[in-house]
């Protein structure tokens, strides 16, 4: 089941932290990050792309972004 | 000049603190932070003993970093300067707590990682790894890959943002960097 991490309202590092978070739990195969600022994006992109995830889709919505990620 | 040397003792080149450790103590104002940096460099190379700090709130002129160092060398720092044709705006002692220059690092502990905020960069570690998880701040145009270069490497691996950044975010981030591997030392 995909996780789905809410860092809205946060700046970096945190989203990242929570990213990382997310994927050492080990929970899912699949997260989406929601982030609403751009360098949260590219940092949280970035950081699963180190943990060896692939970018599988990038969301634009009206209050943000979803960023999902699976592992590979 | 050998004599005065003598007396002050390690060649003049490092002033022992005051009692209340601040009456000792004058911040150099410099143009712009450019100036800052290689003023760092040429001071810390000459063996006197500075900091690159924040300017205190009374202080409304130069940029944001100042140099602080020890007073009683301000006629040797002044001539060094001089000498590399870089004198600064304003010498300022620090005769008041309104003048204290401000530190420039913010560190906030997440529990399993560490934040080191150094002026306008922050750079995150896994405390138990020493892998640096995030770089961000900045906006100068190196600032990804300073990040690309060094995030998911740990503190021994990783390279030195002062060998392979080329702007103040590269600066900046070399002082985190600094700070953070200063507390995962300690």
């Amino acid at each position: 089941m995909a996780i789905t991490v809410d860092a809205r309202g946060l700046s970096c590092p945190q989203p990242v932290l929570m990213t990382v978070t997310a994927i050492k739990s080990g929970g899912s195969d699949e997260i989406t990050i929601m982030v609403d600022n751009e360098t949260a994006k590219e940092n949280v992109c970035r950081a699963a792309v180190g943990k060896g995830w692939t970018v599988a889709n990038i969301r634009d919505e009206t209050d943000g972004c979803g960023i999902t990620i699976k592992k590979r | 000049m050998a004599l005065f040397d003598f007396l002050k003792g390690s060649k003049g080149k490092k002033a022992s603190p005051g009692p209340d450790g601040h009456c000792d103590r004058g911040i150099l104002l410099f143009e712009n932070t450019g100036e800052v940096i290689q003023a760092e460099t040429i001071l810390k190379r000459e063996g006197w003993t500075i900091r690159v700090m924040g300017p205190p709130p009374e202080v409304r002129q130069g940029c944001d970093l100042v140099i602080e160092f020890p007073l009683i060398e301000q006629l040797d720092i002044m001539r060094t300067l001089e000498a590399e044709k870089l004198p600064p705006l304003r010498i300022v002692p620090v005769t008041s707590p309104l003048l204290q220059p401000v530190d420039i690092f913010h560190v906030k502990d997440f529990g399993e990682y560490l934040m080191v905020r150094a002026a306008n960069m922050k750079l995150t570690i896994d405390k138990k790894t020493g892998v640096f998880v995030n770089i961000s701040g900045g906006g100068c145009p190196d600032v990804p890959f300073l990040a690309a270069s060094m995030v998911g490497r740990t503190i021994a691996d990783a390279p030195s943002p002062r060998d392979i950044g080329h702007t103040l975010c590269g600066y900046a981030l070399q002082l985190a960097y600094e700070e953070v591997k200063r507390r995962c030392s300690a």
